[in-house]
């Protein structure tokens, strides 16, 4: 190790010295366009954390996401602009931004990285190609080097977690849209992520879909990271809420602290959710 | 979307739903081979193909009308092909026209059932692993693979984005006009170029690496 490389590590350190889960630091992206998605977005998420990303619609949300995995940078390049820098310097190579679990996401660590950061898209027929949904959870586990038939075993595991074990022989389309909403997680459990990641999970379920998904994020035990609009299952399941708008994070706290504050909430195009007006 | 037709017979258990899809489908190339082999006007030979055919479709256990849906729904294109051909065959002076244009009439109806024999007793995914294990390029398989399952998908969206459209024409019955309907089909490749964006960016994020596995 150099000694950039140890100040790095150092760095990466929160003051308790546990390595953050999520590391964010000066994150900017510009999409090829020229529109600006993210100005300069600083976050770190301790391991175990439960965090509700919310904000409306063009925060910014989603393109945050697609960085926790290294998705994005490496598709505009020329285009993105990192606006930070270490220490200066004429250095060619783009800046890092994010690190999960200590870990720089880059080109080289892109595998490493999307094996730790579990992505559940917000629309399933985007995560669920395969014709069956065995196959589909496989593939994560496929990907990761396992034999045919131990992937296949995991993928059982998996469906298992999430109440869809007899529908591992069916074909997608067959499914609800709450029921290929839990294939999609169970194929990136698969992977066995320490953090998970979810675009809008609950969007789009009926209430007793949302219910039973709730269950399951609240079962996770990895760190998980939620954009949603859904602030009542943000009180539910995230201890912390951090808001994002044009591109920069305008508050982070404690999840009723945040939500309680009617002005913040209604100033960034949110609304406080019902349950904390009523009183208990 | 609830199992189409031919969907809900393909997970019956005849002896042909049991039999191996690699045999069921060099069985179903070797005869589509041979029916195409034969002379336009081939009455005999006809009649043993289809013997043979209609053994298949009572041991398949799949109802005739279903096969007949199938067949009616192909037979528009099949009779403006014949309407090309027969004229202009080169077998027609000896035959005559009727008999040359039945004839092609009923080797494609032949060819045809095959297929839809073939496709009614075998599961797509069984059918994909047929072809994968008969030495089949693994990217064709997989480009297979991806059709049949964003088929769904593609003509779901073609239905809402149709509803759309009709909710806000205020015009009884007649076609869509061109510009409209350009514009839709527009769309839905905008769209379906967007989808294979996301969904090619969700199987990176599940540690694709670009290369198919080969008993995908």
């Amino acid at each position: 190790m150099t000694d950039v490389e140890v100040r790095r590590e150092s760095e990466r350190r929160s003051a308790d010295g546990a390595v953050e889960a999520v590391r964010v630091r000066g994150l900017s992206y510009q999409y090829p366009d020229g529109r600006e998605a993210l100005r300069g977005v600083d976050l770190s998420i301790a391991a175990g954390e439960s965090v509700a990303l919310v904000g409306p619609n063009g925060a910014g949300k989603s393109t945050f996401l697609l960085h926790l995995n290294g998705l994005l940078p490496g598709k505009g390049r020329g285009t993105v602009g990192h606006t930070h820098s270490f220490g200066g310097g004429n250095e060619r190579r783009r800046e890092a931004s994010v690190w999960i679990d200590g870990l720089e996401v880059n080109d080289r660590n892109a595998r490493e990285v999307r094996r730790r950061v579990g992505l559940v898209f917000q629309d399933p027929d985007d995560q669920l190609f395969c014709n069956s949904v065995i196959e589909d959870v496989a593939f994560g586990p496929r990907n990761l080097g396992m034999s045919a038939a131990e992937a296949r075993g995991v993928a059982e595991e998996c469906l298992r977690r999430v109440e869809l074990l007899e529908a591992a022989e069916r074909p997608p389309h067959h499914l609800s849209f709450g029921e290929r909403k839990r294939v999609c997680l169970a194929g990136v459990l698969a992977c066995r992520p320490s953090v998970l990641v979810l675009d809008e999970p609950t969007a789009n379920l009926d209430p007793r879909g949302r219910r039973r998904f709730i269950g399951l994020m609240q079962a996770m035990d990895a760190t998980l990271l939620i954009a949603t609009h859904d602030l009542e299952m943000v009180l539910d399941v995230c201890g912390r809420v951090v808001l994002l708008d044009g591109g920069k994070v305008v508050a982070d706290g404690p999840t009723r602290e945040i939500l309680a504050d009617v002005e913040l909430l209604e100033r960034h195009g949110l609304e406080r959710p019902l349950s904390l007006s009523q009183p208990r | 979307m609830p199992p189409d037709g031919l969907e809900r017979h393909r997970h019956a258990s005849s002896p042909l739903h049991r039999l191996d899809a690699r045999v069921k489908l060099l069985g179903a190339v070797a005869l589509i081979v041979a029916v195409l082999a034969l002379p336009v006007v081939a009455w005999r030979g006809f009649g043993a193909v289809g013997l043979l055919l209609a053994f298949l479709v009572g041991l398949s256990g799949i109802p005739p009308r279903e096969l007949a849906r199938r067949w009616l729904g192909m037979f528009v294109l099949v009779a403006f092909l014949v309407a090309m051909i027969a004229p202009a065959h080169p077998d027609r002076p000896q035959y005559g026209l009727a008999a040359v244009a039945v004839g092609i009439l009923i080797k494609n109806g032949l060819a045809l059932l095959t297929m839809i024999v073939l496709a009614g007793t075998t599961p797509f995914a069984r059918l994909l692993v047929g072809m994968r294990k008969l030495g089949m390029p693994a990217v064709l398989v997989a480009t297979l693979q991806f059709m049949e399952r964003y088929r769904h998908v593609l003509i779901d969206e073609v239905d809402r984005m149709a509803t759309a459209r009709r909710a806000r024409t205020f015009r009884r019955g007649g076609a869509l006009s061109w510009s409209i309907l350009g514009g839709l089909i527009g769309q839905l490749f905008l769209r379906t170029f967007e989808r294979a964006e996301r969904v090619h960016d969700a199987m990176i994020a599940r540690g694709w690496d670009g290369t198919i596995p080969s008993d995908f």
